[in-house]
């Protein structure tokens, strides 16, 4: 996988791994490839993954069983605050970028609408 | 966390000249470190002095060892295969190598050489340039030791060979080792690296984390490495 050099790795290896976490790649419970696996595969430092693995069972994302190796957390609920957060932070950075351009409210909404109708109305064709 | 190199007040002078002057360096263990510079900035005479096998004044400290005979043993340097004759075949270099360094292991050479499908039955004549430099990575990764130096393992290579270095440094670095890479383009190799370090009149300009340029700077390493040349960054 690429990275964007300008962001931290370890945040982008977060980020990657929960896109596999909540598109079902890894799926509740699931082992992770090992630490040093995982470096390969992204082609990144293995203390870079352990960064980003330690900050994860911090936040009870995945958990980490001795001798075993790490775990998305079983716990559905969890999984699903963070698809939330995800979700509200793509939503913060379209909502800042709206408003700079001085729109209101109602009109964000009145946009993201026509946006999907255009989109939905584009794939039917 | 430990430190697996100690450099206190390293000053070198070749012909009169100054090359280093006053270097202090310290390298925690298990650290993947980018030793950048311009061409002629002083990154192998550096190197050369860590592995003793150039002498400057000043302190330089090897896990506990001081003296130069005594680094050499826990240092492997990426040496540039300048003593083999062109018609050596690479099973001879590698017998050499088994020979001289006790810490050498063969069969920790023969992971990296299926991987890096190196060919024993090759004259060194016969490699071509990123064929040479995967010889060189495999030598010097088979060593089990506590610090790696590699000096422009990149130089001129194709990406295909460039892309299987990086990987064998990411699976055969033993954790506790830490690695110095010195490169003077760092976008290829900037996201193995927890650090940098950077040469730059005479003395180490910088030694930062690459994640804490990212964050503190949000410019990629390559930016922030060239703005030290155009003196737009402040650093202390």
């Amino acid at each position: 996988m690429k990275f964007d050099d300008k962001i931290p790795i370890y945040y982008q290896i977060k980020n990657y791994l929960y896109h596999e976490m909540l598109t079902g790649t890894l799926n509740p419970g699931d082992k992770l490839p090992a630490v040093r696996q995982l470096a390969v595969d992204l082609t990144v430092n293995v203390n870079t993954v352990q960064r980003a693995l330690s900050e994860m069972i911090t936040e009870g994302t995945i958990e980490s069983q001795r001798g075993k190796g790490n775990f998305v957390t079983a716990d559905t609920t969890r999984l699903a605050q963070l698809k939330e957060q995800l979700v509200m932070t793509q939503l913060a950075q379209v909502y800042e970028q709206l408003h700079a351009l001085n729109l209101t409210d109602e009109e964000i909404i009145a946009s993201l609408k026509r946006y999907i109708e255009q989109k939905g109305a584009g794939q039917n064709v | 966390m430990s430190n697996v190199l100690a450099i206190q007040g390293l000053t070198y002078k070749r012909n009169q000249k100054l090359i280093l002057k006053n270097i202090d360096l310290t390298l925690e263990t298990g650290k993947i470190v980018g030793l950048l510079g311009e061409n002629g900035a002083g990154k192998t005479t550096l190197m050369r002095l860590i592995t003793g096998s150039a002498q400057g004044s000043g302190d330089i400290m090897v896990g506990d060892t001081t003296t130069a005979t005594a680094r050499k043993a826990h240092v492997s340097f990426s040496e540039q295969l300048h003593g083999f004759n062109k018609n050596t075949k690479i099973s001879r270099v590698v017998d050499f190598y088994q020979t001289v360094y006790s810490d050498f292991d063969l069969s920790r050479y023969h992971e990296l050489a299926d991987f890096l499908q190196l060919n024993g039955e090759l004259k060194l004549l016969a490699l071509s340039k990123g064929m040479r430099e995967k010889l060189i990575i495999a030598l010097t990764l088979a060593r089990q030791t506590d610090l790696y130096l590699l000096d422009e393992p990149f130089g001129g290579i194709d990406s295909m060979s460039r892309k299987k270095i990086i990987s064998s440094i990411i699976q055969w670095k033993p954790d506790n080792a830490t690695m110095l890479i010195s490169d003077h383009y760092v976008t290829e190799i900037a996201p193995i690296l927890d650090e940098i370090v950077v040469v730059k009149d005479q003395t180490i300009a910088v030694h930062q984390k690459t994640d804490t340029i990212r964050s503190e700077s949000g410019m990629d390493i390559e930016d922030y490495y060239e703005s030290l040349y155009a003196g737009g960054v402040d650093h202390d």
